[in-house]
C-alpha cells in the first residue's frame, strides 16, 4: 500500500514530548485531519532545521506521512503571521491546548474548529478580554464535538428560552425551568441567549457563562483536573 | 518468580541512562565485566561518591559539593544582580560570555503547564526568598525563548516586581553575524516587532 503523504498543510503545535535522545513526538492540530501525533526525528539536535520551529501558537505548514497513529513529520515551515502571546494570555493559550489535547479525539477532522482556534489565538495576541475569548472557544469546542449545548430552546422541547426566566442547566440535557426542581447550574435565560448570539458585554452573562462552561468542561473531562488551572492556583499561593 | 541475578540487575540498572535500551545495556554490562573490571570499580565508586557529596547550593540551587557553591561564595561577584536560568548548562554558557559578573539562580526546569510542572517543581519559593535577601537589586531573566520559558519569565517577573525588585529579560533578535537573507522567519519577525530606537 502506498504511504500516505500530506504536503504543506496548515497546522498548530499543541504540545511536544521528548522522544529518545534527539527526537520529539509532536501533537499537531491540522485543519483537514484534526489532531494528529507525529514523530519529528532528530528535531532536538542542536542544528536541526525543525528545532525552535515546533513551538505552540505559531502558524506553521507541515509535511508528514504514514498510516499508523504516529506519523513521520518531514518538515515544517512558517506560514507567516505571528501570534505573540504575553503573560496571562500565554497561560490562556496553554489552556486552549490542554482542552484540545484532552477532548479532541485523534484524526477526527474539525475544519471549523481550526478557524475558531486560530481566531482565539489572534484575539489573545490582540489582548482582548481573555475570559470572553475562552468562553467563546469552550462553547464552540463543545458544539463542534457534538455535545448537547442548546442555547435557544429548553431541553427536549422546542419551547424558546425566555430572557427573564431562570433556568437550571442539566448536564447532558440542557436548560430546564428552575421550577422543575432539577439540579444543575442555575442561570438566567438572557445568559443563554447572549451566549448563542456571542454577546458577552453583560457582566452577569460573563459570570453565569463562566459557571456554566466550567461545569460542562469538568463534566466532559472526567476526574483528571486541568494542569493549567492548577498552575494558576499554585501561582496565586506564592 | 525467579529472583534477578547480579548480571540481570546490572543490565536493568544501566537502562536508567537516557538512550540506553535492553540491547545496549547488555553490551555495556558484558563490556564492564569482561574487559574493564577496573573501570567498572571506578564507575561504581564515582557514582556512589557523587550521590553522597553533590547537593543543591543553598543560594543558587545549582549542583554543589559544599553547602554554598564556589560561585556564590566568591566575594568577587556583584551581589546586586541575580540572573535566573533554567538549567546548569545555561549558567555555564553565560559564564563563557564573560560579560556577566553577578549571581545566579538555577530553576532546574521551567513552568510547563501541559506536563504538570508548576511553581513547586521549579523552586519558585526559594527563588523569591533568594531575591529578597536585601542585596539583590536587579533580577535578569535568562530563561529560554520557548513558550514555556516565556511563561516562566512572565510569572517569575510578576512575582518579583510585586516585591519591589527591578526585573529585566535578556534581549533577542538576529544572531551575531546574522544576515537577514538567511535568518529564520520567526526570529526576524520578533526582531522587527521588538526593534529599538537608535541611541
Amino acid at each position: 500500500m502506498a504511504v500516505i503523504r500530506q504536503d504543506n498543510k496548515p497546522v498548530y503545535v499543541l504540545h511536544t514530548y521528548p522522544f529518545r535522545e534527539t527526537s520529539l513526538v509532536v501533537e499537531l492540530f491540522t485543519r483537514e485531519f484534526g489532531r494528529i501525533s507525529a514523530l519529528a526525528k532528530g528535531a532536538r539536535r542542536p542544528r536541526a532545521a525543525m528545532r525552535g520551529m515546533l513551538q505552540s501558537f505559531q502558524p506553521l505548514i507541515a509535511t508528514w506521512s504514514g498510516k499508523a497513529e504516529l506519523k513521520n513529520l518531514h518538515g515544517v515551515e512558517w506560514r507567516g503571521g505571528l501570534h505573540v502571546l504575553h503573560g496571562q494570555a500565554l497561560i490562556c493559550g496553554f489552556y486552549l491546548n490542554e482542552l484540545m489535547l484532552r477532548l479532541l479525539p485523534r484524526e477526527d477532522a474539525h475544519e471549523a474548529l481550526f478557524e475558531h482556534y486560530e481566531e482565539a489565538l489572534r484575539a489573545l495576541a490582540r489582548d482582548e478580554e481573555q475570559s470572553i475569548v475562552l468562553r467563546r472557544f469552550e462553547t464552540r469546542l463543545l458544539q463542534e464535538l457534538g455535545y448537547a449545548l442548546p442555547l435557544d430552546h429548553e431541553a427536549e422541547s422546542a419551547t424558546p428560552i425566555e430572557p427573564e426566566q431562570w433556568y437550571c442547566f442539566v448536564l447532558e440535557r440542557g436548560p430546564v425551568r428552575l421550577e422543575a426542581g432539577e439540579s444543575g447550574v442555575q442561570l438566567l435565560g438572557k445568559t443563554l441567549l447572549d451566549m448563542g448570539l456571542d454577546d458577552y458585554s453583560d457582566p452577569q452573562t460573563q459570570l453565569q457563562s463562566k459557571q456554566l462552561m466550567r461545569a460542562l468542561v469538568s463534566h466532559y473531562l472526567g476526574d483528571k483536573p486541568l494542569h493549567t488551572r492548577q498552575l494558576l492556583i499554585d501561582l496565586q499561593q506564592l | 518468580m525467579k529472583s534477578l541475578t547480579a548480571l540481570d540487575q546490572l543490565i536493568e540498572s544501566l537502562r536508567c541512562l537516557p538512550g540506553v535500551g535492553p540491547k545496549s545495556a547488555q553490551r555495556m554490562a558484558y563490556h564492564l565485566l569482561q574487559r574493564d573490571r577496573n573501570g567498572a570499580q571506578h564507575l561504581a565508586m564515582s557514582l556512589q561518591n557523587a550521590l553522597s557529596r553533590i547537593h543543591h547550593c543553598l543560594k543558587c540551587n545549582n549542583f554543589s559539593e559544599s553547602e554554598v557553591c564556589d560561585l556564590c561564595a566568591s566575594g568577587k561577584r556583584d551581589a546586586h544582580q541575580l540572573c535566573v536560568v533554567e538549567m546548569p548548562t545555561d549558567l555555564l554558557m553565560l559564564e563563557q560570555t564573560q560579560t556577566y559578573h553577578g549571581m545566579y539562580f538555577v530553576l532546574m526546569g521551567r513552568l510547563s503547564p501541559l506536563d504538570g510542572v508548576g511553581p513547586k517543581e521549579i523552586h519558585l519559593d526559594r527563588l523569591l526568598k533568594r531575591a529578597q535577601d536585601g542585596e539583590v537589586q536587579e533580577v535578569i531573566l535568562a530563561t529560554n525563548y520557548t513558550v514555556e520559558g516565556e511563561a516562566t519569565a512572565h510569572y517569575v517577573g510578576e512575582l518579583l516586581k510585586a516585591r519591589g525588585l527591578k526585573v529585566s529579560r535578556i534581549a533577542r533578535g538576529l544572531p551575531m553575524g546574522g544576515e537577514i537573507e538567511h535568518v529564520d522567519i520567526g526570529t526576524l519577525a520578533q526582531a522587527m516587532m521588538e526593534r529599538r530606537s537608535l541611541r
